[in-house]
């Protein structure tokens, strides 16, 4: 059938309606790459003999995609004036039970992801029908919330196949009308009015570009289609083209009658078979159709697309290596100018825009530049394309606004990080882009501005990174790649990428110095200023980016040789290990275990852990987290190995004779003397250490016993004293000496020991409650956490109520709670964010509800309500709902209206501790503004000689394995600030044991501790949990998978 | 006779005629950019990005070599960056291959060798890598060491341009980019050299010699092909 007139025109519109609208039930498969690849073929396959075998009269079609990619294969139904209905992650078993119910009318009851009632093609509008009130509209979805479908406006909606339906949606109306008016130079002031800008990432003005064209003179002229996509990870060329080809020719067919062009050329990759099939069937339609090729529409216009499949080279995106390509040359850039608009292939004028620019030539030409500019923002205006994947729950193809700010695609689009992990960047332009840091997401996404935060728009990549992310790493994979997709033409792409990814490797493998950093910034600003092309003058950006934002993680790689994500294996032992920040040994004690070698798993325990019986029961353990079992079942229960370990020495009449063993590993006596502030876990993993090394060692602590929150916060249930009394005494019998009950700056002042000592370590803990300023804490029975804590453990007497309320959700809250049921009361624990962004252990929240404790989780106190004579009656709380993401990755509590009354007569603040810096501030220390005393990250030095601080004093409260870690860190640089050699590696006595990795890990589950019966356990302060027996946590060794080994190699 | 344009180099106010690159003025007043891919007479490609001068009104630096002038325009052809940058391209191309000056006949007359010298590099900050290239010593009169090729196609061009015999081209990408003669021939074997030595005169280093001479003994003239070149007008 070939258009001729208005009439053939409507003919086929109509043929296409038929199609798009039967009078009979419609099924659709979205049949992509993407989807084909999660198993729509088969779909296909089953729907169609399940409609031969039922003999229903369906209609069966494919559609390309609809781009959430993560929900694929997507089923389209729709029943005769009903809305479209949108199927997610179809699978064939589903099929009959689909069959069924639309056979009935029916909604199927499972995987419905929203409905369309109308669709707005751009072009034309198409009326699915109304109904169905229980499913959400399709822009209800939080995937497609806020999305504008310029340029995806018809894909997965029609069949990619058949140009009836593309015209049925208002296709070719936009070349008819060009063609009808005759008026060329009018077509070009529209496209120059609608500011439409490149979509290929230059961004340059598409109208400006099609001037100069049409003002060439020559005998032939080009207009090419850039089809080359090469960016890993973006596939939105590849997707609009098997989604809906004919956009893509209508525009390029208007393009080649304005600008006077005599041929039309589609570059298109060769590794996308799909889209070259369809794009080859689409052409031949077109020309059947009078639409391509001689006398299109009957206007005497001749033009013709060619289809030239490339070889898929990085650098072809390049304009003038693509034409040397297409002339069958080499893919190498040449200088411009000349631009290819003067002097382009074979020496003739030519156009190059990339493909998502054509799709929006139509809906311009239709509904005029004004309707354009209204989307966007004013130097960027409509749509663009991104290809969002990465550490995100919600990925796939969406179109947004230009202008869109970054953390609407992160959070709200993409619905934020996997598995509650914090989102630590966003990688735009493919690897010629940059990383902007999570601090930046306020970013509006156009051209101007991503530029001038050193990133690119390219062809309109997205991978957003969390903290498993390590941006040396990404900086170094995306140099790997245009580094190995330089032309090899110009120097400093050809020689200087190599370097930069030689200097980026040694960092991966901890051998880079601070002069490396230094020339590597260097190098990237030569290879950005003088490349020859695009290629070489963005592939710094991720480097030169990831130096600007996350220039810490380059310095941890260099000054403490670790990778804090774990990702550069060559820093890490194993990622247990590497996540332990007292960086235990730990596939080592396992084996030992295992190796039913108990006395030495002991001696592996505590030369890297002194306190392994406290940390075995409290720590956070983040090496759950990080542990590879957990890809098969779950992790190795690490701690409480530890902890069994421990305890089986403690506990044994083998304590002297190990306790002895380790004291003789102390080094001869150095003649130093060290002053350590603050008998906390921090403050005796540093004597330990120091003592160990030869050093003379006195610690000073303002209570009469060691152990700082130890001793003082944790509640006995979770911690007995027992417990923590033994592991001391080893501590004392390595040669650690105390004097307590003094207080530094009352009874000793900072200048007094910076006379007597050779070196000062403070590591004084949190001590003071934050205080929430709300009216009503000035009653009698408001209480801060830790001063309770502290009271029951020094068993002070508490004046604690019956109806106890604790606000807060971390740690101090959860004991607090599980202290006060144990003293009788009722509780009632008060959060302002959800059950996911407690910072408390898991297993604690669960075994304080077991006990008894209810949790109110979004709300925030109000005001507490006094009696007449000043005692607490009763606590307001506002009720909050999830806001907007914080920095730390969670959401930020809005306060409602909604306001809830409890009545009480106890108020436990636990909303955070400081520390009291009174006395830092007194000696002229530095104190940084969040109220933490300044240290160099790296030697923990503060800003006054021989003094150093570590734990909570320069992180603010944090948790007791973290603080270990700072002592541990301090006691080796204060060794080798004294002695001026490296010694610390001299402690560490070598174990052997088995370097072999298990043939077979156990098969068993993971074990974990025996809980008392919670109605048991809440009535006394006996240890809440019984530990691992022998045979468990021989279990759980045989667990472990053994990734300290490599390559059979350590 | 073209159109006179007067232009500003570091400076300095200088007449210049319309057609002629940035480069070609500053030689034509004595202003030697740096320069290493450029030879007179063939067509510049802007690869070895030495000549990168800055250019009044344009935010970054262009090839002077590629560039024509424009009535007006105020070129800086000296810097601190400009030479930061031009000792940076320098490390990275004696770094890249072998540039162990004593032992090359080309020793004392190579272009290379006198660029480093003249813009001051002492050290090369970068690692050699040294990659083992192979030297092809099949032609009678010639030697080709890609050793001490960097890349320039003079040589390519020269060949294909003026004495239309297109012997050599670059293949493969990247760090992996080499001179090749014809379809990966041995140059001895090569059917279509003419053995008239214009490469080894156009090589601005050692890459290109001829036989039998021992180290320094390699100076180049190639005065005279560039004369035949833009005789032959090969640098359209
Ligand atoms: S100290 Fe904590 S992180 Fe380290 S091994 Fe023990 S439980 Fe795991
Ligand atoms: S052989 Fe000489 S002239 Fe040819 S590319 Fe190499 S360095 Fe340049
Ligand atoms: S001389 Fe201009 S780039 Fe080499």
């Amino acid at each position: 059938m070939r258009i001729v007139d208005l009439s053939t025109f409507n003919a086929a519109r109509e043929a296409g309606l038929a199609k798009l609208l039967p009078r009979k039930p419609r099924i659709a498969i979205g049949m992509g790459t993407c989807g084909s690849g999660n198993g729509a073929e088969g779909v296909y396959h089953a729907f169609s003999d399940a409609i031969d075998n039922l003999g229903l009269g369906f209609q069966l079609s494919r559609t390309g995609c609809f781009g959430f990619c993560a929900e694929e294969p997507l089923v389209n139904l729709w029943l005769p004036g009903k809305p479209l209905l949108i199927m997610r992650r179809v699978r064939q078993s589903m099929v009959p039970g689909i069959l069924d119910d639309m056979a009935a009318g029916r909604v199927p009851s499972d995987r419905v992801l929203c409905k369309i009632e109308e669709w707005d093609h751009i072009t034309a509008g198409m009326k699915y029908g109304a109904g169905f009130p229980e499913i959400p509209h399709w822009h209800e979805v939080p995937f497609f919330k806020g999305q504008k479908k310029i340029v995806l406006r018809n894909c997965g909606l029609i069949s990619p196949d058949d140009i009836e339906e593309y015209i049925a949606v208002g296709g070719y109306q936009a070349l008819y009308k060009v063609l009808i008016d005759g008026n060329p130079g009018a077509v070009i002031e529209q496209i120059k009015a609608s500011k439409l800008r490149g979509r290929g990432g230059a961004g340059y003005q598409t109208g400006i570009k099609w001037e100069f064209l049409r003002k060439a003179r020559a005998d032939r002229k080009y207009v090419i289609c850039n089809a080359d996509e090469g960016d890993p990870g973006a596939y939105m060329n590849r997707n609009e083209i098997e989604s809906d080809p004919h956009s893509l020719l209508e525009g390029m067919i208007i393009a080649g009658y304005v600008m006077e062009a005599t041929q039309g050329i589609i570059y298109v990759r060769a590794e996308y078979p799909l889209a070259v099939h369809r794009l080859t069937l689409a052409i031949e339609q077109a020309k059947e159709y009078g639409l391509l090729g001689d006398n299109i529409l009957g206007r005497g216009f001749h033009f013709d697309i060619q289809l030239v499949e490339g070889a898929g080279a990085f650098v072809c995106g390049e304009e003038t290596a693509l034409i040397r390509s297409l002339e069958g040359k080499a893919g190498r850039p040449t200088p411009r100018p000349p631009y290819p608009a003067e002097k382009g292939l074979w020496g003739y004028p030519t156009n190059i825009n990339n493909v998502e620019t054509w799709y929006n030539v139509a809906p311009i030409v239709i509904k005029g530049p004004a309707w354009f500019t209204e989307t966007g923002s004013p130097k960027s205006p409509g749509t663009k394309v991104f290809s969002l994947v990465g550490k995100i729950r919600s990925t796939g193809l969406v179109e947004m606004p230009l202008g869109t700010p970054l953390k609407t695609f992160v959070y709200d689009i993409g619905e934020g990080g996997t598995e509650d992990r914090a989102i630590k960047a966003v990688q735009t332009g493919g690897p010629s882009g940059g990383c902007i840091p999570q601090e930046m997401f306020d970013t509006p996404v156009d051209y101007e501005t991503l530029a001038q935060i050193g990133s690119i728009m390219g062809s309109g990549g997205m991978v957003v990174m969390d903290e498993d992310n390590c941006m040396v790493d990404v900086a170094r994979y995306f140099v790997e790649f245009t580094h190995s997709e330089s032309c090899g033409k110009c120097v400093p792409c050809r020689i200087g990428l190599d370097k930069a990814l030689h200097i980026l490797n040694r960092f991966t493998r901890g051998e880079a110095t601070e002069g490396d950093l230094a020339t590597l910034d260097e190098l990237s600003r030569m290879i950005r200023d003088t490349s020859l092309c695009g290629l070489g003058q963005s592939a710094p950006n991720p480097v030169l980016t990831t130096i600007r934002h996350f220039r810490h993680e380059f310095e941890d790689h260099i000054r403490a040789g670790r990778c804090r994500a774990g990702v550069c294996e060559e820093l890490a032992l194993s990622p247990c290990e590497n996540s332990c920040p007292l960086h235990m040994n730990i596939p080592r004690f396992l084996q030992l275990l295992k190796e039913d070698r108990l006395e030495e798993a002991f001696e592996s325990v505590v030369i890297d852990n002194p306190l392994p019986a406290s940390t075995g029961r409290v720590c956070q353990h983040p090496c759950d987290d990080r542990c590879r079992r957990k890809a098969i079942d779950e992790s190795v229960n690490m701690r409480e190995v530890h902890r069994h370990i421990a305890d089986s020495i403690y506990f044994s009449d083998r304590f002297d004779a190990l306790a002895a063993k380790v004291a003789s590993r102390c080094m001869a006596s150095t003649g130093k003397k060290v002053a350590i502030v603050g008998g906390g876990p921090t403050g005796i993993s540093c004597a330990y250490y120091m003592t160990l090394l030869g050093h003379d060692v006195m610690v000073y602590d303002s209570n009469p016993e060691a152990g700082g929150m130890l001793r003082y916060a944790l509640p006995e249930y979770r911690l007995p004293k027992a417990v923590l009394d033994r592991e001391l005494e080893l501590i004392r019998r390595v040669g650690v000496k105390f004097t307590f009950n003094t207080k530094i700056g009352d009874e000793i002042s900072l200048n007094e020991l910076d006379a007597l000592y050779d070196a000062i370590f403070l590591s004084i803990g949190t001590w003071k409650e934050s205080w929430v300023y709300l009216p009503g804490t000035e009653l009698k029975g408001v209480m801060p956490a830790l001063n309770f804590l502290e009271a029951v453990a020094k068993t002070e007497p508490v004046a604690l109520g019956r109806r106890v309320i604790v606000i807060g959700g971390g740690n101090a809250a959860i004991d607090s709670a599980r202290t006060a049921l144990r003293m009788g009361s009722r509780v009632t624990i008060v959060y302002r964010r959800e059950r996911k962004d407690m910072p408390a252990i898991p297993e604690e929240t669960e075994a304080a509800e077991a006990e008894g404790a209810e949790i109110v989780f979004l709300a925030t106190p109000h005001r507490i309500v006094g009696t007449g004579d000043g005692r607490v009656q009763a606590i307001e709380v506002v009720k909050t709902r999830p806001g907007e993401y914080d920095a730390s990755g969670r959401r930020r509590p809005i306060p409602t209206d909604e306001i809830q009354r409890f009545d009480c007569d106890t108020v436990v603040l636990a909303v955070g501790e400081t520390v009291d810096l009174d006395f830092a501030r007194a000696s002229g220390l530095k104190i940084k503004d969040d109220g933490t005393v300044e240290v160099d990250r790296y030697t923990l030095e503060t800003s006054r000689g021989k003094f150093y601080a570590g734990g909570d004093l320069i992180t603010g409260a944090s948790n007791v394995s973290n603080a270990m870690g700072y002592g541990k860190k301090a006691a080796r640089t204060i060794d080798q600030r004294l002695m001026g050699v490296r010694r610390w590696e001299d402690l560490f006595p070598e174990f052997e044991y088995s370097l072999t990795p298990p043939a077979h890990p156990s098969e068993s589950g993971r074990h974990t501790v025996t809980e008392l019966p919670a109605a048991d356990r809440a009535r006394s302060f006996r240890e809440a949990t019984v530990g691992l027996t022998e045979v468990e946590a021989l279990e759980e060794c045989s667990r472990c998978l053994r990734c300290d080994i490599r390559n059979g190699n350590h | 006779m073209p159109r006179k344009l007067s232009i500003r180099i570091d400076g300095q106010y200088l007449y210049a005629s319309e057609g002629q690159t940035i480069l070609e003025a500053a030689y034509a007043n004595g202003k030697p950019i740096p320069a290493l891919c450029y030879m007179k007479g063939l067509a510049a490609v802007g690869a070895c990005r030495l000549c990168l001068v800055e250019v009044s009104g344009v935010n970054r630096l262009l090839p002077a070599c590629t560039t024509a002038v424009q009535e007006g325009v105020s070129v800086i052809t000296e810097s601190e960056k400009l030479t930061r940058y031009r000792r940076i391209a320098l490390e990275l191309l004696l770094s890249e291959r072998n540039h162990y000056c004593a032992v090359c006949v080309s020793n004392g007359h190579c272009e290379l060798q006198a660029l480093a010298t003249r813009l001051g590099v002492v050290s090369v900050r970068y690692p050699y890598a040294y990659p083992k290239l192979s030297v092809d010593a099949t032609h009678p009169r010639f030697v080709l060491d890609h050793n001490r090729c960097i890349l320039c196609t003079r040589c390519v061009r020269v060949c294909s341009d003026v004495e239309g015999a297109h012997v050599w081209d670059i293949m493969s990408r990247g760090v992996n980019a080499r001179l090749v003669c014809e379809l990966e021939q041995a140059w001895g074997q090569a059917a279509s050299c003419t053995s008239c030595g214009k490469c080894v005169q156009a090589c601005p280093t050692g890459a290109l010699a001829e036989k039998g001479l021992a180290v320094e003994e390699m100076a180049k003239r190639n005065e005279n092909i560039s004369q035949l070149a833009l005789h032959r007008g090969a640098n359209r």
